[in-house]
């Protein structure tokens, strides 16, 4: 054995001890977590009451794919309602924060402060946005139907029908987090080198020409960034149905229009004793997610 | 609540009481219990006994209420019976919160009614004379307290949400069909269609609507010097061919722990002792005392509206003491709201589908509680 291959075998320590104040905080707050939670998918299980805690293996997730059952019902709607708030708000949440970061990068005096006002929505709670939304969309004297009133326009009662208690989630939602993705955006758009404008420039490229052939290919990789965080951020949701719908309105056949998965999966775990199911839930809902993030990444690489 | 339990920290030097509110009342109460941090003394709803005794939170206080000398005696029969899961003791009752009739005496006498109705036709009548232009004579919600309306109308028409055994949903009766008819057509005929939670008691604040039902702690928000016309609180009228009142219960129960202390036991019992005796105070907050010898004491009776409507709980209804049985409301909340809101058009069908779910979760329970509480 020579000298050579001896301290090639020899354990590496400082790169691992670079990352251990991390790796600590990573494996007890999501490496732990996420085992715990696989763990207790395959149980029935309640932490009040151990003595009920029992193996079932694959039941908690059969359970949810036993059609006509009340978990059925309520679970997969859920995830329809999320999927759907993911769809409609995904591409405002990627388009608008584009828009607006192409409109204020530059350096025209003014720009700071539209800039800090686009992005102010985001430091506020969703508490607090969704009840300023909640008086916004109100059927009592609320802001928008007094104006639609007004005006001599249809005032629907946005919270309480479909689709506009979907709508109205989008809406609060778009406002309060678009600011967020417009600052990475913005960013982004920074780091593109000027030189390549004035070359494109000289050259004679417009405006638009110059966006979709500088600015959109520069950006690829923080758009997909940006479309995947986002995504993941929009299967979150959770306070603002919480607070301005209730899941309102309700349906006939189980469940709410506006009900939420997580909602859904909190419910199952904290309000029912039911945290073996409840995990259950969140594994699938985990896969999906898994499943939307691997497609974005397929389309875009293929684009590339 | 704070003022009653200072009051009872100045009178009993020997014993502190600290107290604190949570949101998430139950969550918060669940990981309490996981951490053995819960509190000497916690008050628990009524349709929340029994759930949180089968998951070992609290436990059974037979001998401490013998040595208290409190009885059923002294509490409307369906209040007391809340507080008993599997044959043991559970709760003490501290108050009965009913579905309230809230009505704007101004529009009522503008429409020639100078007292509010206590019968089904009289209730149709102010309500019909009220509903002119933009005035609607009885706003009903599609969200919550529907469900409760729901199931106070379902016992005035003769009929119960669950058998006795708390086994069955048994909502879908002829009872039920006629009861949530008869909120879709006063609904139709007397209220705005398609409102939000709390919408109606916006809509009644405004000065627009004659009458609405709502929970006694919306007192204060929409009588008095919450709005600026002459808002009453009353009890409900009687609709059907029963008198019935939907209604909560806040109850005093021991939390289990780890370690039990006799001596901590001894001064809940007095705390909770002082608390339902003195509970006069807490009617001024808006609420009706459990305790029927607080409610006809003379100090209460000069307590208005909270006075006048205190006979209304004699007829309070609770659901049975089950486990979980909060969760089986879930699909009688949804078909409710369904029919209020017009997503769904057939009552009995509706109905029929809510038990049949109700059915399966009640089921769940069972399998997952099993029969009796396994208290430390």
């Amino acid at each position: 054995m020579s000298l050579a291959t001896v301290k090639k075998r020899k354990f590496p320590l400082t790169p691992y001890l670079f990352i251990l104040p991390h790796l600590i905080f990573f494996a007890v707050f999501v490496g732990y977590p996420f085992f715990s939670g696989l763990y207790i998918s395959f149980f029935q299980y309640d932490y009040l009451r151990p003595e009920a805690t029992t193996f079932i293996g694959l039941q908690n997730y059969l359970g949810l794919f036993k059609a006509g059952s009340v978990k059925f019902i309520e679970f997969w709607n859920s995830v329809r309602v999320t999927v759907t708030f993911v769809i409609w708000s995904v591409p405002f949440l990627v388009l608008i924060p584009l828009g607006l970061a192409t409109l204020l990068n530059g350096k025209a005096p003014g720009l700071k402060f539209f800039r800090a006002v686009y992005f102010a929505p985001w430091v506020l709670s969703v508490a607090v946005i969704s009840l300023i939304w909640w008086w916004i969309f109100q059927s009592q004297g609320g802001l928008l139907n007094y104006y639609l009133d007004l005006w001599g326009l249809e005032t629907p009662r946005w919270l309480s029908t479909m689709p506009y208690a979907m709508v109205t989630i989008v809406i609060a939602t778009v406002w309060w987090t678009m600011g967020y993705n417009m600052i990475i955006f913005l960013a982004a758009l920074q780091d593109i080198p000027t030189e390549l404008y004035e070359a494109a420039e000289m050259d004679g490229a417009n405006a638009w020409q110059r966006f979709t052939r500088i600015t959109l290919p520069m950006l690829q990789p923080v758009f997909v960034f940006i479309v995947i965080i986002t995504i993941i951020a929009s299967f979150n949701l959770l306070g603002q149905p919480l607070m301005m719908t209730r899941g309102a309105p309700a349906q006939p056949t189980g469940g709410g229009a506006t009900e939420p998965v997580m909602l859904r999966i909190f419910n199952e775990g904290f309000v029912r004793p039911f945290q073996g199911s409840a995990a259950a839930m969140s594994v699938i809902v985990a896969l999906i997610m898994m499943a939307f993030s691997f497609f974005n990444f397929r389309i875009f690489r293929r684009s590339e | 609540m704070g003022q009653m339990v200072d009051a009872f920290n100045a009178e009993h030097p020997d014993i502190q009481v600290t107290m604190t509110s949570q949101g998430e009342y139950y969550t918060q109460l669940a990981t309490a219990a996981a951490a053995d941090t819960l509190p000497d003394v916690a008050i628990v709803h009524a349709d929340q006994v029994a759930t949180q005794a089968f998951r070992n939170i609290l436990r059974p206080i037979d001998d401490l209420v013998a040595e208290m000398g409190l009885s059923g005696d002294d509490y409307p029969a369906p209040v007391w019976a809340a507080g008993e899961v599997a044959g043991h003791r559970y709760s003490i009752p501290l108050d009965i919160h009913p579905m309230t009739m809230f009505y704007n005496a101004d529009l009522l006498s503008a429409a020639g009614f100078d007292a509010a109705p206590m019968t089904g036709e009289e209730f149709e009548a102010v309500a019909a004379s009220v509903t002119s232009g933009d005035n609607k004579g009885f706003d009903i919600t599609g969200g919550f307290p529907v469900q409760q309306i729901f199931q106070q109308m379902l016992h005035q028409f003769g009929g119960s949400e669950f058998n006795a055994e708390g086994t069955e949903a048994t909502w879908n009766s002829e009872a039920g069909v006629q009861a949530l008819q008869w909120m879709k057509d006063v609904q139709s005929k007397y209220s705005e269609p398609n409102l939000e939670v709390d919408a109606e008691l916006n809509a009644f604040k405004t000065g627009t609507v004659g009458m609405v039902w709502n929970g006694i702690w919306q007192t204060t928000n929409v009588t008095g010097e919450g709005v600026e016309f002459n808002g009453q609180a009353t009890a409900v009228p009687q609709i059907g061919p029963n008198m019935a009142v939907w209604a909560g219960s806040h109850q005093f129960t021991l939390p289990a722990h780890g370690t039990i202390d006799p001596c901590k036991d001894a001064a809940a019992a007095v705390f909770i002792k002082y608390m339902a005796e003195n509970s006069v105070t807490w009617a001024q907050a808006g609420q009706i005392p459990a305790s029927n010898s607080v409610r006809e004491s003379a100090e209460f009776l000069a307590i208005e509206p909270q006075a006048s409507i205190a006979p209304s709980v004699e007829f309070a209804i609770f659901p049975p003491s089950v486990p979980g049985i909060t969760d089986a409301f879930g699909p009688l909340g949804e078909a409710v709201g369904a029919i209020m809101n017009g997503t769904a058009t057939d009552i009995k069908a509706t109905l029929d589908d809510a038990a049949t779910r109700a059915n399966e979760i009640l089921e769940q329970n069972r399998s997952t509680y099993g029969d009796a509480p396994q208290a430390p």
